[in-house]
């Protein structure tokens, strides 16, 4: 395994880590938190100093294949999150190394699920940095390294597929380069855009840029205790709507851009999309519907919990721990579901569940014609066996994680409803689940073992599961202690 | 959308269709000189290695369907390169392509029918460009068996110039020479252009000294090289008879040359049905119908007294065996052919002494043509050959206009290091230029240096 290019890209990820720290820096100047901001400083030096040190040899070799491109991606996300969490420590703002690793590590994997009783009791500029982390994590630091640095060779389209969400990872353009800014320029536009309606709604600009950092990474860190509820109805409409258009897949954006709108229109995972968040709304706003509420603030909060979950954003209007179990059984099955393939959601993602019913469909035809022999096609175009296969893998590989960690979290006594929400809630990278850790409630009554669990499932998630399972093949570690030992 | 990143999308957009050995060898060139590239093929375990190892796209299907190429976004390509196994198929993509986009297209036709009406199918097709990887294969064969001392022999300037690698003898001149000295001691006729010693590439100035081992490419005119080469105490035979072993398209391509310059052919080939066709073919070669790998087959068609000998059997392994046994049994020049471009390097530790690579040839003139496509501004290149496996290049430029490096004498143009004019070829005179020569219009230079990417004839000058 070529560790040097590891390395290097190591290097890389944590110097831009540092330029990112330069904007709470910023804000700490403007809301004048000397402190907060000195801290923020200190870590950002010491970040960027390790990140020249470790990028100051070029390696020999620039070639690396998909292991390399899986280590390298797993391990920038650690490092990311670790040196991301020492500001809430130094600063005293979150103390436990654990918690603060968690709200890190959740920040960066779009989960939003927090250990926070009152995240306004934070400074600005930890509240800036904490919805930061969304914005950067939601397109991924590879994508941005890649799209910024010409790494030379060819094989750095490794990198791209260790970290893009979604069964296959297509290019835009030719070059991974292009591929990679053509992703950020659209999700810098949709990001402005955002910015632009919620400040036209009368939100302060502080709160206009964390919340659409948070939507547009599916995020989901408010900086409010009670998250997007105190807000107008006309702010949690644009959040709705911008929530349901960053978990739809980028190649219809792109597509879009270069004006071929047939095909954006034709990308069948958004259909589905579309038609799941469609009828979601429905079922939930009949089931909630009393007659002390109105008609249109009922379909209002229907439409923004559908929307925040399926995209796995985890903002949230209502408490929906209090609502009818139907709605509430809806939700938890749209955490499963997630956003689009190619979004900034997490989750199962659409394409892949739609592979899924299509393999089930055909596997009951071959009971009813054991010989015949028919392809699955997604956008009119046949899937070949290999994406199916890997969707199947993924699935299983899902709910064997899903269930471990299940059982992990058990040994604390917690009631199951809690369990198991809590899980589904970070290894899709939604944020809130349900009881315990419902809207209103956090994570910080789970022990230090408990949240270990969980910063591993946001990490799975966010990564697709196998990044950061390939970790603990053996293959792996033979090789970096066999060239140890020879040196 | 180039307009998002003007300055640093500089590359053309090229579709290749096809991604067999030949498209994957125009791939790994082309990505290196920054071009964004669209691959088609039908085979999709193919386009996914091909995809792992390139930094390009690639599309799943037939290349001559209309609906794939506007999906490999032929509308706003630049050219197209057919490269299938099939000749059909590839001619239909470029005339698909032309119909739909206003790219460039280059279609790779090697059946022998068509081959021989290639320039009509360039006019009447609206072709750029056809290429014949086993024609020129033939070529450089051809060229190298009519001057047999050479490793290695390239034209320029429409065949009035020569470029030719020689190994250099303990036994001449040249050894322990210094490069000032050669013009008054030997010759000055001719000009060393760059120097392989021990894995390295130099591009020699006056105060190098040659010494034996030495591969050098040597830039002569046309009419000089015999003499030059005679004075530098080199063996001028000539070549009177050739066994050439497997009768493929190379061999055919070969045999024709061969006979018409008056050299005898014998072909072993081991498909009864092929010999007959090449009988019908090639009536003044001599067919035999057997196994080219059998010595003792070769032993009876007398490998040890051939003048020159060309394993071009369809398998790598196969020819350098057989170049082995050739040189351990005769004096023949023997020249292999090697498809696979992978194993270059160790390929040249085993001391083969001539080796051609088809794909390379291929891959030069596309690439020539693609340079000039992107930087038609004031000069052109007409000619591009990658010398001691790609390390080093000669190129030759058509300077239509005048620009910055017109019009003044050379010794006061601030030249790039590693870097040797060669030649210049003005209304038909091949020269070697001096120090108070200059560029003119209409004047063709070759030049050969390390550094790559050439484009324009002003990337010479220091930046």
């Amino acid at each position: 395994m070529n560790t040097s290019i590891i390395r290097y890209i190591l290097g890389h990820i944590l110097k831009m880590e540092a330029v990112f720290m330069l904007l709470p820096c910023i804000v700490s100047i403007i809301y004048k938190e000397p402190k907060e901001g000195l801290t923020f400083l200190a870590v950002l030096i010491v970040c960027g100093l390790v990140g020249i040190f470790a990028s100051i040899k070029k390696p020999a070799s620039s070639t690396f294949y998909l292991k390399e491109g899986c280590v390298a991606t797993a391990l920038s996300w650690i490092l990311l999150s670790i040196f991301g969490a020492l500001p809430f420590v130094l600063t005293g703002e979150i103390p436990s190394f654990t918690d603060a690793l968690f709200e890190t590590v959740s920040g960066f994997t779009t989960t939003g699920a927090t250990i926070l009783e009152s995240p306004e009791s934070l400074s600005y500029c930890s509240l800036f940095w904490r919805s930061f982390t969304h914005w950067i994590g939601g397109m991924g630091v590879l994508v941005f390294l890649l799209a910024v640095v010409p790494l030379s060779g060819a094989s750095n389209f490794n990198l791209m597929k260790a970290e893009s969400p979604g069964p296959s990872v297509g290019k835009l353009v030719p070059k991974v380069q292009y591929t990679a800014r053509f992703l950020y320029l659209i999700y810098v536009f949709l990001t402005v855009i955002e910015f632009i309606f919620l400040a036209a709604g009368n939100m302060s600009v502080f709160d206009a840029l964390t919340t659409s950092f948070g939507t547009a990474g599916t995020g989901g860190f408010g900086v409010r205790n009670d998250s997007i509820m105190s807000y107008s109805p006309y702010i949690q409409w644009v959040v709705t709507v911008f929530m349901v258009l960053f978990g739809i897949n980028f190649n219809a954006y792109y597509f879009l851009l270069i004006k071929q709108f047939k095909k954006a229109f034709k990308i069948e995972e958004v259909k589905y999309y579309i038609i799941i968040i469609g009828a979601s709304i429905l079922i939930i706003t009949a089931s909630t519907f009393t007659t002390i509420s109105s008609l249109s603030s009922t379909f209002r909060h229907a439409s923004f919990q559908v929307a925040s979950i399926i995209t796995t954003t985890g903002f949230s209007t209502a408490d929906f721990n209090t609502w009818p179990q139907t709605a509430k059984c809806v939700l938890v099955l749209l955490m499963f579901i997630g956003a689009c393939a190619g979004s900034t959601g997490g989750g199962i993602k659409v394409s892949r569940l739609v592979v899924l019913a299509k393999t089930v469909v055909k596997e009951l035809n071959s009971f009813i014609h054991p010989k015949s022999i028919k392809k699955i096609n997604v956008n009119g175009k046949p899937v070949e066996h290999e994406v199916v296969r890997a969707v199947n893998v993924y699935f299983i590989t899902f709910m064997i994680i899903f269930s471990f960690s299940v059982l992990l979290i058990s040994f604390e006594g917690k009631d199951s409803v809690t369990n198991f929400t809590a899980v589904a809630a970070t290894i899709n990278n939604i944020g809130p689940g349900l009881e315990l850790v419902g809207p209103m409630g956090n994570f910080s009554c789970f022990n230090i073992f408990s949240k270990y669990v969980l910063i591993f499932d946001m990490l799975a998630g966010r990564l697709e599961l196998f990044p950061l399972l390939i970790m603990f093949h053996p293959a792996i570690w033979k090789d970096v202690v066999r060239k140890k030992i020879k040196r | 959308m180039k307009s998002i990143f003007p300055k640093v999308n500089s590359g053309l957009n090229i579709v290749i269709v096809g991604g067999g050995k030949i498209g994957v060898a125009l791939i790994e060139q082309l990505t290196a000189e920054g071009h964004d590239i669209t691959i088609i093929d039908n085979n999709p375990s193919r386009i996914q290695t091909i995809t792992n190892m390139y930094d390009i796209m690639g599309i799943v299907g037939n290349g001559a369907s209309y609906g794939i190429q506007m999906e490999a976004g032929i509308e706003s390509a630049d050219l197209i390169i057919a490269v299938t196994g099939s000749d059909e198929l590839n001619l239909l993509c470029c005339t698909v392509a032309s119909q739909v986009g206003n790219c460039a297209s280059i279609a790779r036709v090697r059946t022998p029918d068509y081959s021989k009406e290639a320039g009509y199918l360039i006019k009447k097709l609206g072709l750029a460009m056809i290429i014949n990887p086993e024609l020129e294969a033939a070529k450089e064969v051809a060229r190298i068996i009519s001057l047999p001392t050479a490793l290695d022999v390239t034209t320029f300037t429409h065949g009035q110039a020569d470029l030719v690698k020689v190994k250099v003898t303990s036994s001449s001149p040249l050894d322990n020479m210094m490069v000032t000295d050669i013009a008054q001691n030997i010759s000055n006729d001719f000009l060393i252009g760059a120097v392989e010693r021990d894995n390295e590439i130099f591009i020699p100035s006056g105060n190098f000294t040659i010494k034996a081992n030495d591969k050098i490419s040597i830039v002569a005119a046309r009419k000089d090289i015999h003499n030059t080469l005679k004075k530098l105490g080199f063996k001028m035979t000539t070549v009177k008879n050739c066994i050439i072993i497997g009768g493929g398209k190379v061999a055919y391509y070969l045999a024709s040359q061969l006979l018409s310059a008056g050299v005898e052919v014998k072909i072993i080939e081991q498909s009864k049905k092929r010999c007959e066709q090449l009988s019908i073919l090639l009536p003044k070669a001599v067919i035999i119908n057997g196994d080219g790998t059998d010595a003792g087959l070769l032993d009876e068609e007398d490998l040890q007294g051939v003048d020159s000998f060309v394993p071009l059997t369809g398998i790598d392994e196969e020819n350098i065996m057989l170049t082995l046994h050739a040189k351990h049994v005769s004096n023949a020049k023997v020249i292999t052919k090697v498809n696979r471009l992978g194993f270059k390097d160790v390929i040249n530790t085993l001391d083969l002494g001539s080796v051609v690579y088809p794909r390379f040839i291929t891959a030069e003139a596309i690439i020539a043509y693609v340079r000039a496509l992107n930087n038609s501004m004031n000069s052109n290149v007409e000619t591009l050959y990658h010398m001691f496996n790609g390390r080093a290049e000669a190129i030759e430029f058509y300077i239509k206009e005048k620009s910055a490096v017109t019009d003044i004498p050379l010794m006061n143009l601030k030249l790039k290091d590693n870097l040797l004019i060669c030649l210049i070829n003005r209304n038909g005179r091949v020269f070697i230029p001096g120090g108070n020569d200059s560029f003119k219009e209409g004047d063709f230079v070759m030049l050969v240096t390390t550094h790559k990417g050439f484009g324009d004839i002003r990337d010479i000058l220091k930046k």
